[in-house]
């Protein structure tokens, strides 16, 4: 019951605490008018190049928005505690590790699937793209996947704020690759060999592709492997990011430099 | 005046290259938005498309530098409490900060030697450069006015409590708006009126024109008349906003 309590109550109020993004006077240029415009951007980019369609950029870059949101909130949730002088105070508590950092990454998991339907409503409408109803819930459930691979990344760059200077950096650099990388932007057989690998591991790959797949095709059992991937590979991360926090509990208790900067 | 504008612009370019995120802007940043512009022109093989693309990935580091760190400039003053010191300074407050956005100005100009190197070694882009002098007037010209633009968002910001992510918001819409990487003659016709209006556009232009062959001067000019119309424009703003903090007592916003 505590450990559900901890999971539940205790992972809202330190993921609204910690990731200020939520407050609407940043949550409305950064998470609705920053990525609406990044589609548009690449839309027409696009369409000068003659590469793609609108359909094409429009999932791309909505699925950029899901991974921003995983990689800062959850990033933010875990390494902000050190930024606000509590670590100390969580780490020494008795409560379950496994609850208190992976409570913080359900919000996080629903926070991106709100930014990815407001970014592809206003992108689909502006860009004069037609979903259907049922297309749009499996995008829905294609959009959760990766907001789950997404924010289980965002875990080890949590971790990692544990022990380094400047998350936000971290996460900024890498979410900015992925708008290459996965394939938002680019198509995949476009990029080089060891970009092709490299994109294989990362999450948002495979999530993307399930997504065009839905769009294109409407079969849902084509994108299933795919989303079958994306969670794997989400798993693979979260457990990373979990053993990443354990270790750098254990480096920070030992050289007793939870604190420092 | 002249001595803190200049004095305040060298150390805040000698402060901006020890950041790691500002530095992280400038190599990072043009390398991405090139390859993303490689990657999708290659396909019309013009080399001089890619190196307008290459020019126009490192006027998009520019601005995104400009736009985060000018949006940003007076909400860092008031975290660090120096905003109160300088607005009680005994010069303009649009002094006190045009040194931060022109030195965001001038380092973005290092991303020009990055999206060139860039585009040489990995892309073959042709690297020649039709008019040297004009190109290298056009470079800092291009990062003195966007570096006013700034300035007019750092004193029309000042109000909204979260402007650094305003700031971050404004990228995109002038990328599109300044047609960077896509040629305005694309966009809806409303957009080109904006465009005449915003230092990047004309920046970009100095620059292309100087390198690929093209009348560079006029634009040149125009970047050095917006360049006063800004700094004109953001003393009004600052003082406007000066007046109100002051008034209200609301320097903090808090």
């Amino acid at each position: 019951m505590n450990w559900l309590r901890v999971f539940f109550v205790g992972g809202l109020t330190s993921y609204r605490a910690l990731f200020n993004w939520i407050s609407p006077w940043v949550f409305f240029p950064t998470l609705v008018v920053y990525p609406l415009f990044q589609i548009l951007f690449f839309a027409y980019l696009g369409r000068y190049a003659g590469v793609q369609n609108d359909d094409f950029f429009l999932i791309g870059n909505t699925f950029v928005a899901i991974a921003v949101t995983g990689f800062f909130g959850m990033g933010h949730s875990v390494a902000n505690e050190r930024r606000s002088q509590t670590l100390a105070s969580i780490l020494a508590s008795p409560a379950s590790r496994l609850a208190l950092f992976l409570g913080r990454a359900l919000p996080s998991v629903l926070t991106g699937l709100v930014v990815a339907s407001i970014s592809f409503t206003l992108g689909a409408l502006i860009l004069h793209v037609h979903v259907g109803a049922r297309t749009a819930a499996e995008l829905a459930f294609a959009a959760l996947v990766s907001s789950f691979a997404c924010t289980a990344f965002g875990l080890c760059i949590g971790a990692l704020g544990l022990r380094g200077r400047n998350v936000t950096l971290f996460a900024d650099s890498i979410a900015s690759c992925m708008m290459l990388v996965s394939g938002a932007n680019v198509p995949l057989e476009r990029l080089p060999g060891w970009l092709q690998q490299v994109s294989a591991v990362i999450p948002l790959t495979h999530g993307i592709k399930a997504a065009r797949e839905l769009s294109n095709n409407g079969h849902f059992s084509a994108a299933a492997r795919l989303l079958l991937t994306e969670v794997a590979i989400g798993v693979a991360y979260l457990l990373a990011g979990l053993a990443l926090l354990r270790l750098f509990e254990y480096e920070g208790r030992r050289t007793a430099t939870l604190e420092t900067f | 005046m002249i001595r803190a504008l200049v004095t305040g612009t060298r150390l805040y370019i000698l402060q901006f290259t020890q950041n790691a995120f500002d530095l992280s802007g400038v190599v990072l940043w043009p390398i991405l938005y090139s390859s993303i512009a490689y990657y999708l022109l290659g396909a019309k093989n013009d080399p001089h498309l890619l190196f307008s693309a290459a020019i126009g990935a490192a006027v998009i580091a520019m601005w995104s530098l400009v736009a985060i760190g000018s949006s940003g400039a007076l909400e860092n003053q008031r975290w660090q409490g120096t905003l109160e010191l300088l607005v009680a300074a005994p010069m303009p407050l649009a002094v006190s900060l045009a040194p931060i956005t022109i030195a965001n100005g001038v380092v973005g100009a290092y991303s020009l030697v990055a999206t060139l190197t860039w585009g040489t070694l990995l892309f073959g882009v042709p690297l020649s450069i039709h008019s040297p002098f004009a190109f290298a007037i056009a470079i800092p010209i291009c990062a003195f006015a966007i570096g006013m633009f700034g300035l007019v968002m750092a004193g029309t910001f000042v109000l909204y409590r979260a402007a650094t992510h305003l700031g971050v918001a404004t990228q995109y819409p002038v990328w599109i708006a300044t047609g960077l990487l896509v040629p305005l003659s694309l966009l809806p016709g409303w957009v080109r009126p904006i465009s005449w209006v915003l230092a990047p556009t004309w920046g970009f232009r100095a620059i292309r024109d100087a390198s690929l062959g093209g009348h560079p001067w006029a634009d040149i000019g125009v970047c050095a008349i917006l360049s006063i119309s800004y700094f004109v424009l953001a003393m009004v703003f600052l003082q406007t906003f000066e007046y109100v903090a002051r008034s209200r007592a609301t320097l903090r916003l808090t």
